[in-house]
């Protein structure tokens, strides 16, 4: 359950990232590029972080505890 | 003859430790990030004029591709005066096949749907590779029909992230999908778990080691 969760969590803030991406691109367009372009560099940035501090480590906890 | 044995017996040849530390360690994957996103930002934009607005290509009332029919038209028109936009007779003879036979009307859903994807996937850094080559590819094409614009640009980059493929997407879902699914020469722990009775191992040659190789 705690691995399904985590994946889970881990690919919705992916998925929130594409979403957030088109949704700029959509309504914000190429107004100030530098402007829209940082809102997704930390979205990127924030769910690279969720896989490797979450996922990763409950994946890593888990196979640890079954490999002993 | 001998001296062509020679010649061409096999020798593997070494990248550079400067070329390897660029297009295969990770500790550049900010920079990749930076080119990445940017990228992927161009293509969302590029698609987003085709899929949405009073100029898009698709979804339109009527029939769809009439902004591409409009292009391909521009494109393979030989003015009386100055020179083509089209450098090569066979390019030319090829849009205009897809021209004469409406094949605009799917094709431009290729196209807006295409750029897309690319955006988004290299967005978040998912098959960044293939998404770059796609990519690459539609650049190439547009500046085979003549239409210069960003795509020099784009072009370049999009072969810069195409030779980092294994560390382009390294701050993004390729982090955690190669090693799984791994590539058609190396299969990963997903597609080797289903082809060697479930003794998955994860692509060796896309699980890093600690510095340099």
């Amino acid at each position: 359950m705690t691995k399904l969760t985590a994946l889970i969590l881990g690919v919705a803030a992916w998925a929130a990232v594409a979403g957030l991406a088109v949704v700029i691109a959509f309504n914000m367009g190429n107004k100030n590029q530098v402007l829209m372009f940082l809102p997704i560099l930390v979205g990127v940035v924030v769910a690279w972080g969720i896989g490797e501090v979450v996922t990763e480590r409950v994946f890593n906890d888990n196979d640890n505890k079954e490999g002993v | 003859m001998a001296f062509l044995g020679r010649a061409f017996e096999k020798r593997e040849l070494h990248d550079p430790g400067a070329v390897r530390a660029v297009f295969s360690n990770t500790w550049l994957a900010p920079l990749w990030l930076v080119a990445r996103v940017y990228l992927g930002y161009q293509w969302i934009l590029a698609g987003s004029h085709k899929v949405w607005g009073d100029q898009r290509w698709i979804g339109v009332d009527g029939p769809d591709g009439l902004g591409l029919k409009a292009f391909w038209d521009r494109a393979i028109a030989i003015p009386a005066q100055g020179s083509p936009a089209i450098k090569y007779d066979w390019y030319r003879t090829f849009l205009k096949y897809m021209d004469d036979n409406a094949w605009y009307h799917w094709f431009s859903w290729v196209i807006a749907v295409g750029e897309m994807t690319v955006g988004v996937l290299l967005i978040v850094g998912a098959f960044t590779g293939l998404a770059a080559l796609v990519g690459a590819t539609m650049n190439f094409n547009f500046m085979l029909a003549g239409s210069a614009s960003t795509n020099p640009v784009l072009f370049i980059l999009a072969i810069l992230i195409l030779l980092g493929w294994k560390v382009s997407g390294w701050i993004g879902v390729d982090r955690w999908l190669l090693p799984v699914l791994g590539t058609p020469w190396e299969p990963g722990r997903a597609v080797a778990a289903l082809t060697h009775n479930g003794e998955g191992r994860a692509a060796p040659g896309l699980t890093p080691r600690r510095g340099p190789a």
